[in-house]
């Protein structure tokens, strides 16, 4: 999958999960950046990607994290 | 050394001087920063001083190893040593703080079913500022290890990271990655700086010295004698308690702050008016913020990763072991238990419903003040909230127990009315609560004041807050609460 088809579905799925329709995120988007993206809402998209993908995230991954950008590597190299 | 007592401001003033002496030479500034820090902690606990440096020694060199580690992709190692520094960390606090008070539980459940163990504990002295100190020490392997920030090589600017004596005490919880950015640039003379921290610096003496310790003769008064007390006053002390808490360790905060600022470092804020909260979840998000967020990133965060696949169940776990936690973060004692656990209990209900998983925004009324609703929402927590505290304040179980016992016996008395420290506290906590309300609600409107004030504002208000210390403070000294912790 193209890097931009992985940013756009996981734009699909924040926008699920947090209930915002008009959400549009870029690889510099931070939590600080979405009001509704905090620790716990964090731990939902975790679920709702890896249920989204059919993948599964280790702990250190999740945890170091700094931005969308680096959750869509993430996903790059698993898929 | 108190922070604020005559014997720190002359301190201070010597520090000031000196450190701006230095600017722009940022590597003398900080050394001469950490030999201050060190003198300083000396004052305060000079047989536990080696203690501090060999943690920190330690924990800058598991640092070390884990980015060699990372660097040669030896995953297993880095992972391995992350967990030895947790160990270390978990070990001190368990050993200084914690050990007596688990033997004498063991000992008191071993008699229970018969068992006449004769362990005694040790004589063990918890070093001053320890549950601070050590949570630093702990973020830095723990940071590195995830990847968001770098080993710092500079050996000095760690320990002067740790033992920065503005925070050093009792907090704020400062995190290595801001505090570490700052320590790289060399900090100029600034007078805006200065002047704002020198006003959060009289904030928080107006708040411990003419509140927080005004209050406390109330509320002590009652407290330590509460067998000949009536319920009436036992609940009114419980009532003001959270408040001087508050006035308290907020008041000794914003010291910290502003001692900080002055030196040219922003440092973590500990409260945003916890009380303006309609539930345990948003209090928790605004009281003793810098523990809270350290917490929820290397304690509840983690957990609720590992549980992710239990659903609500797991984030239930992971809250409630937070929590616990939060509490035996503040002592040893089966009451710090059980306030961790209250608190956790009261997150249950707001997940079951989904409240704790979308945020309920405050609706203001025309007076841009919280509706009826809301604002009987705010006065519920608020007694959430007294009675956990209402378990912190008790020296045991036991006690804690007594009081409660108390309350319906003594229904018959009036209420125990000490006017001068009443009036006093009261005209003062106004003041708080009017500048509180300000913030929280008016912030964004400008108040009417006449154009000549704008001009002096801040010397009007330093001689203000100065006046109000000099004529309503009270000058013995006494200990901050958060100081035992």
């Amino acid at each position: 999958m193209e890097r931009d088809n992985i940013l756009a579905k996981v734009q699909e799925v924040f926008r699920d999960e947090l209930e915002v329709e008009d959400l549009v995120l870029t690889d510099e988007t931070t939590a600080d950046d979405v009001e509704e993206w905090d620790s716990l809402s964090h731990v939902q998209l975790v679920v709702a990607l890896e249920k989204a993908f059919g993948i599964k995230f280790t702990s250190r991954e999740i945890l170091s994290w700094d931005n969308v950008g680096d959750l869509v590597d993430c996903i790059a190299g698993k898929i | 050394m108190v922070v604020n007592s005559l014997a720190f401001l002359w301190f201070f003033l010597v520090v000031l001087v000196v450190y701006y002496l230095l600017a722009p030479k940022k590597v003398l500034q900080n050394f001469f920063l950490l030999v201050c820090s060190y003198w300083f902690y000396a004052q305060v606990d000079l047989k536990m001083t080696g203690l501090l440096a060999l943690l920190t020694l330690i924990f800058w060199g598991i640092g070390h190893g884990i980015r060699i580690a990372i660097e040669q992709e030896k995953e297993q190692l880095a992972s391995r040593l992350t967990t030895l520094s947790v160990v270390i960390g978990i070990g001190a606090l368990f050993y200084f703080k914690y050990l007596n008070f688990f033997i004498g539980s063991f000992v008191a459940a071993a008699d229970l079913i018969g068992l006449h163990l004769s362990w005694t504990a040790s004589h063990i002295i918890v070093p001053i500022g320890l549950s601070f100190f050590t949570f630093k020490l702990m973020s830095y392997p723990l940071d590195i290890y995830h990847g968001k920030i770098n080993h710092e090589r500079n050996i000095f600017n760690f320990v002067n990271f740790i033992a920065f004596f503005p925070t050093i005490l009792s907090g704020p919880i400062d995190r290595p990655k801001p505090f570490l950015k700052q320590l790289a640039q060399s900090r100029l003379f600034n007078p805006d700086n200065l002047m704002t921290g020198f006003r959060r610096v009289l904030w928080g003496m107006f708040m411990k010295m003419c509140i927080a310790d005004r209050l406390d003769l109330y509320i002590s008064a009652v407290w330590n004698n509460f067998e000949h007390h009536s319920a009436v006053s036992i609940l009114f002390a419980s009532l003001l308690y959270p408040f001087q808490m508050y006035a308290d360790f907020s008041g000794y905060s914003e010291m910290a702050i502003g001692v900080s600022l002055m030196l040219g470092f922003k440092v973590a804020e500990n409260f945003k008016r916890p009380f303006f909260t309609i539930n345990i979840a948003q209090y928790w998000s605004r009281w003793h913020m810098s523990l809270t967020s350290w917490l929820t990133d290397y304690v509840f965060m983690p957990l609720n990763i590992k549980l992710r696949d239990w659903g609500t169940n797991g984030t239930i776990a992971a809250i409630m072991l937070n929590m616990t936690f939060i509490g035996m973060w503040h002592g040893a004692d089966w009451t710090f238990f059980l306030f961790g656990i209250y608190h956790g209990l009261w997150y249950i209900p707001l997940m079951v419903s989904g409240q704790f998983f979308k945020k309920t925004k405050i609706q203001l009324n025309s007076y841009g003040l919280p509706t009826a609703p809301f604002a009987w929402r705010m006065a519920g927590n608020y007694l959430i909230v007294t009675f956990g505290l209402m378990l912190f304040h008790s020296t045991n179980i036991n006690e804690f127990w007594a009081v409660l016992c108390r309350i319906p016996e003594a229904w018959n008395g009036g209420l125990f009315f000490d006017m001068p420290t009443l009036v006093n506290g009261a005209i003062c906590s106004l003041a708080l609560i009017y500048v509180d309300f300000q913030e929280e609600y008016f912030s964004k409107k400008k108040i009417y004041l006449p154009a000549w004030t704008e001009r002096w504002r801040w010397e009007l208000t330093v001689t203000v807050e100065i006046l109000a210390i000099l004529l309503f403070g009270i000058f013995d000294n006494n200990q901050f609460i958060y100081f035992q912790f």
